[in-house]
C-alpha cells in the first residue's frame, strides 16, 4: 500500500503534463509523415462527406441569417447534405469538414473552384495551418490518435509505474499498421480511441456514479464514430459477469449497472443528435444502417496466399478453420515482435495476480483500487466490493474484436483495421509485461543510480523496435509484416494482403504528371474520382488531368494506366497487357523491393539498354 | 526481452538495405539479355517481384509467354532471384550459369524441352465448334475472323483470350456457357505426342465470387474419353498431363466437350499442347 500511496501522491502533482507530452508527441509525429501517405479510397469520400456536412452548417448559417432557420430543417435540405455517405455515421467526418473549413490555405476560387462538392462563393476565410487541404481534413484523426495514447497512458497508470505506462502509450501508437490508421480520416483509430475512452470510463463507473454518467456519453460519441461500437457493450458485460460471478454462485443475479443504463440510454440519443440524417425517419433509417453492416457483402483480401471473398463451404473444415486463424495469424505477424513478447510476460503476470499466496511479495500490479473494506456493491457503485479483474477486462478487449472476426458468419473484411480496438489494450498489457521486466532487472542491479535510471532505459530500449518499425513501414504500414513474417518481402512471399483502398499511388504522382498522355485518358484503378480531385486540390496534380473512371471495359479506352497490386485486381493488370500489347509496366512503386502499384504507358519507349560491364 | 528488442531494432534499420535496388535489377537484366535466345523464358522468384522483372525484361515476355500454360515447352529458364527464393518452373533443373547482382542472384537453367507438335489455343480457328442440346441436335457455330460465335448466348462463344484464372494470367479458349446444352470444340488431324497437357478453370474474380456453377470439360481423343476437369471457384487452374503415347506420332481427332450446371457469371477457359 505503500507504493500505491506513493503512486497517488505523485499523481498530485502536475498529473496531465506526460500524457499531454505524449499527446502531443504523437500527434506531431503523424503530422511529420502523413504528407507522405497518400489518399486512402474510402478516406477520399470522408473528405467529400464531410464537405458537404460542412455544407449544411453554412446552410444553416444562411437560413438563421435569413431569419428562417426551420428552412435547414428540412428533410430535403437536410438530406441534401448529410445523405452522402450515410452508411457510416456522422461525428467523425463532421470533425474532418470542420476542420477543413477552418484550417486549410485557401486556394478555392479560379481553376480549382469547380473541384469542390459543394459550391464555394468566394475565399475562404481561414487560419491556414496545412498547406494541403487533405492535411486539414486529417487533423481531427491524427488529434484524436494523441488523445488516444494519452488515454493509454492514463489508464495503464492504474496498474503500473509511470515508466512502464509511458511504454505503453508509445506502443499502443508504434504499430506499423496502426499508425497507417492513425494518419488518414477514416474511422478505424478513431473508434478505437472512442472503445478505449469508453473502456475507461466503464472501468472508472465500477466505483464511481459520475463515470457511469459519462460512460454513457462516450459511447453515443463512440456509436456515431462507427458500427464497431455495437460490440463495445458485449465486451463490458463479459467482464461484468466475471467480475460478479460470485453472485451466481450465491444465487443471486447482478444488478443492472449505472454504466449500461447509461449507454443503452444516452448513447442512442446521442447518436440522434448527432446524425441528422436521422432525424426525419429514425426508425427506418437506423434500420438501413443496420442492415448494412450485418448483411453486408465479403470483400476480397488475401491471407496465405489464398483470395478469400466467399465464406468457405461447411463441408470444407480445413478452409474454414484456416479463415478463422486470420485475425490471430495477423496479429502475430503486424505487431512488432518485442511489443508481442511484452505483451506474453504482461499476460502471465494478469494472469498469475490473484494465484500469488505470499502477501509479502511485492505486487505485480499498482492497484490504486483493491476492494473497498465492507463496502457494499449497488447498480451506482457495481465494483465497491469485488475485485476489478483487470486481467478479464483487458483480456476481453483484446480478444473480443479479434475472435468477432474469426467467426464463420462475419463477412468477410480483412484488414488489421477492423480489430484496431484490441491494439491500445494490447499495448497496456505489453505495459504490464515492461513493467515485469523492470522490476526483475532492478532487482538484479545494485548501485541506486543505476537501479533509478533502469526503468527510463528500459523503457526506452523495448520501445526502440516498435518505433523503428513503424518508421520503417511508412508510408506503407499495410503491407508491413514484423520480425517474424520476414518484413515487406516475407509478407509478401507468405502471401499475406499488401495494400487496400489505392493509397500507394502517391509516390507515382510525378511520374504520371511528367507523362500524362495528349489524349489526358488517365485509368485510375482503385484511386477514385474523389481522391484524384483531392490530389489536384493538394496540388499534387494538374487541374484537367483526365479520369477515365472505373471498370474493366475503360482500361482499353485508356493511354496511361495504373494497377493497384492486390491479389484479386490481376485482371485489370492483364486488361493493360492486351489494351497496350505489353506486358511490361512503364514504371513500378516498390517499397523494399515489394511491388505495390503498376503503371502502363501505350507506346512506352523500350527500357534503356545498358552496355555489358567489362 | 532486451536481445530481442536490439534484434529487432537492428533487423528494422538494416533489413531495408538488403532489398534490391533499380542498380542490381538493371544489371541483372542487362547480363540476362546478353545470353538471351528466341524461345527462352524469364521468371522471378519469389513470383511477387515478376512486376519489377517485366519493367526491365518485359520486352523479352510477349502476351503468350507470360500466360503460358506451363514451363515444359520452355529448355533455358532465366531465374532473377532474390532472399534465396527459386522459382517453381525451375524445379529439377541444374543452373548452368550463375551471377550476382547486388541483392539479386542470376541463374540460367537449361533442361530438355517438350516438343509442342500442336498448341490448341495458337490453332484456335483449325477448331470446330458447335453446341449439343441434350436431345442430340446438334446447332453449329460460326468463325469470325478472331472468334467463334454460336447462337445461343449470341455472344462471341469461343475465343483465344488472356484470361485471369487463379489470379494468374493463362491465355487459354475462354468459352461463354449456355445452359442445358454441350458446349464441343473439336480439332481434326492433330499430331499426337506422348502426352496431351490441358489446363483449366474459371475466369475472372468479380464472376467467381458471383457465380455457383460447376464447369466440366471432358477430354477424348478418338472419341475415347481420356478424362475430365472440374473447375469451380475454388479449383484454380488445374493442370492435367493425359498419356497418348500409344498414339504418339498419329494424327487424331481431339474433342473437348463443355458442360455447366448453371452458367450464370461462368466464363471458362482452357488450353492444350499435344507433346512429345
Amino acid at each position: 500500500m505503500a507504493d500505491v500511496g506513493q503512486a497517488k501522491r505523485r499523481g498530485k502533482g502536475p498529473r496531465w503534463i506526460v500524457p499531454l507530452a505524449l499527446a502531443l508527441a504523437s500527434s506531431g509525429w503523424l503530422l511529420a509523415v502523413e504528407g507522405r501517405q497518400g489518399l486512402a479510397r474510402d478516406e477520399a469520400q470522408y473528405f467529400r462527406a464531410g464537405e458537404r456536412y460542412w455544407g449544411w452548417f453554412e446552410a444553416l448559417g444562411e437560413a438563421v441569417a435569413a431569419r428562417k432557420p426551420g428552412r435547414a430543417f428540412s428533410r430535403a435540405v437536410v438530406d441534401s447534405f448529410w445523405g452522402d455517405n450515410h452508411e457510416h455515421p456522422p461525428l467523425m467526418k463532421t470533425l474532418y469538414g470542420l476542420s477543413w473549413r477552418l484550417f486549410h490555405r485557401c486556394d478555392c476560387v479560379g481553376p480549382k473552384q469547380g473541384l469542390h462538392p459543394i459550391a464555394v462563393h468566394g475565399k475562404h476565410r481561414t487560419l491556414p495551418l496545412f498547406s494541403r487541404e487533405s492535411t486539414a481534413f486529417r487533423f481531427p484523426a491524427i488529434l484524436l490518435a494523441g488523445l488516444g495514447v494519452a488515454l493509454v497512458y492514463g489508464f495503464a497508470r492504474r496498474f503500473i509505474g509511470p515508466w512502464a505506462a509511458a511504454g505503453a502509450a508509445v506502443l499502443s501508437v508504434a504499430q506499423p499498421h496502426y499508425f497507417f490508421h492513425a494518419q488518414i480520416s477514416c474511422f478505424d483509430v478513431p473508434i478505437a480511441v472512442m472503445a478505449l475512452l469508453v473502456a475507461w470510463a466503464y472501468w472508472k463507473s465500477l466505483r464511481s456514479p459520475r463515470w457511469g454518467i459519462l460512460c454513457g456519453v462516450f459511447y453515443g460519441f463512440a456509436l456515431a464514430t462507427k458500427h464497431n461500437a455495437w460490440l463495445i457493450p458485449c465486451f463490458l458485460v463479459v467482464h461484468y459477469l466475471w467480475m460478479r460471478r460470485g453472485d451466481f454462485l450465491r444465487l443471486r443475479p447482478p444488478r443492472v449497472p449505472l454504466a449500461f443504463v447509461s449507454m443503452a440510454s444516452l448513447g442512442p440519443i446521442l447518436l440522434f443528435a448527432l446524425w441528422p440524417w436521422l432525424w426525419h425517419a429514425p426508425v427506418a433509417r437506423t434500420r438501413e444502417w443496420l442492415q448494412r453492416h450485418t448483411q453486408h457483402e465479403h470483400y476480397n483480401f488475401e491471407y496465405l496466399g489464398q483470395n478469400w471473398n466467399l465464406p468457405p463451404p461447411p463441408t470444407q473444415t480445413g478452409r474454414w478453420l484456416l479463415r478463422a486463424t486470420f485475425p490471430f495469424v495477423s496479429t502475430a505477424f503486424t505487431v512488432p515482435v518485442t511489443t508481442l513478447a511484452l505483451a506474453a510476460a504482461g499476460a502471465v503476470v494478469l494472469a498469475r495476480r490473484r494465484r500469488k499466496d505470499a502477501p509479502a511479495d511485492e505486487p505485480d500490479l499498482i492497484n490504486p483500487e483493491p476492494p473497498e473494506p465492507g463496502a457494499r456493491a449497488s447498480w451506482l457503485r457495481p465494483g465497491a466490493d469485488v475485485d476489478l479483474a483487470p486481467g478479464m477486462f483487458l483480456a476481453v478487449q483484446i480478444l473480443g474484436p479479434l475472435a468477432t472476426l474469426a467467426f464463420p458468419s462475419t463477412p468477410i473484411f480483412g484488414g488489421v483495421k477492423h480489430f484496431l480496438t484490441a491494439m491500445p489494450f494490447l499495448a497496456m498489457v505489453a505495459g504490464v509485461g515492461l513493467a515485469w521486466v523492470t522490476r526483475q532487472a532492478t532487482s538484479l542491479v545494485r548501485p541506486l543510480r543505476l537501479r533509478r535510471a533502469l526503468p527510463a532505459a528500459l523503457a526506452t530500449l523495448l520501445c526502440l523496435p516498435a518505433v523503428a518499425e513503424t518508421q520503417r513501414s511508412h508510408p506503407d504500414g499495410v503491407g508491413h509484416y514484423n520480425l517474424l513474417a520476414g518484413g515487406f518481402a516475407g509478407g509478401a512471399s507468405l502471401g499475406m494482403n499488401r495494400q487496400f483502398w489505392g493509397y500507394s499511388v502517391l509516390p507515382l504522382l510525378p511520374w504520371i504528371k511528367a507523362h500524362r498522355p495528349p489524349s489526358n485518358r488517365v485509368y485510375w484503378h482503385d484511386v477514385l474520382h474523389d481522391a484524384v480531385m483531392m490530389y489536384v486540390r493538394d496540388g499534387r496534380l494538374p487541374v484537367g488531368i483526365g479520369d477515365l473512371g472505373v471498370g474493366e471495359p475503360l482500361v482499353a479506352q485508356s493511354d496511361l494506366g495504373i494497377v493497384i497490386l492486390e491479389k484479386h485486381f490481376a485482371v485489370y493488370e492483364y486488361l493493360h497487357w492486351e489494351a497496350y500489347q505489353t506486358t511490361r509496366p512503364a514504371q513500378v512503386y516498390a517499397h523494399e523491393g515489394v511491388p505495390f502499384v503498376v503503371a502502363y504507358q501505350r507506346g512506352a519507349p523500350p527500357p534503356p539498354q545498358e552496355p555489358l560491364p567489362p | 526481452m532486451v536481445a530481442l528488442a536490439l534484434l529487432e531494432t537492428a533487423n528494422a534499420l538494416l533489413a531495408p538495405l538488403r532489398a534490391p535496388t533499380d542498380r542490381d535489377w538493371r544489371a541483372a537484366a542487362t547480363a540476362v539479355r546478353a545470353g538471351f535466345r528466341p524461345g527462352d523464358v524469364i521468371v522471378a522468384a519469389p513470383a511477387w517481384a515478376d512486376p519489377l522483372l517485366r519493367m526491365h525484361l518485359g520486352d523479352l515476355i510477349p502476351v503468350a509467354v507470360a500466360g503460358r500454360l506451363d514451363a515444359a515447352r520452355f529448355g533455358r529458364v532465366w531465374e532473377i532471384s532474390q532472399r534465396g527464393a527459386r522459382a517453381p518452373e525451375t524445379e529439377g533443373s541444374r543452373p548452368a550459369q550463375s551471377s550476382r547482382h547486388g541483392a539479386l542472384t542470376l541463374r540460367r537453367y537449361e533442361r530438355p524441352a517438350s516438343q509442342v507438335s500442336f498448341d490448341f489455343v495458337a490453332e484456335w480457328n483449325r477448331a470446330i465448334v458447335s453446341r449439343v442440346a441434350p436431345g442430340g441436335q446438334v446447332s453449329w457455330c460460326y468463325r469470325a475472323p478472331d472468334h467463334f460465335e454460336c447462337a445461343d448466348p449470341p455472344a462471341q462463344s469461343v475465343k483465344a483470350e488472356l484470361l485471369e484464372i487463379d489470379t494468374s494470367p493463362h491465355l487459354a479458349l475462354a468459352t461463354s456457357l449456355a445452359s442445358h446444352a454441350t458446349t464441343v470444340i473439336e480439332f481434326d488431324r492433330v499430331p499426337l505426342g506422348r502426352e496431351l497437357a490441358v489446363g483449366a478453370g474459371l475466369h475472372n474474380v468479380w464472376l467467381r465470387k458471383a457465380g455457383k456453377g460447376t464447369v466440366s470439360l471432358r477430354v477424348l481423343v478418338q472419341g475415347r474419353e481420356l478424362g475430365r476437369i472440374q473447375a469451380g471457384n475454388l479449383t484454380g487452374w488445374t493442370l492435367r498431363k493425359f498419356d497418348t503415347s500409344a498414339l504418339a506420332g498419329q494424327s487424331e481427332s481431339v474433342r473437348f466437350e463443355i458442360t455447366v450446371d448453371d452458367p450464370n457469371s461462368r466464363y471458362f477457359g482452357f488450353a492444350a499442347e499435344a507433346r512429345s
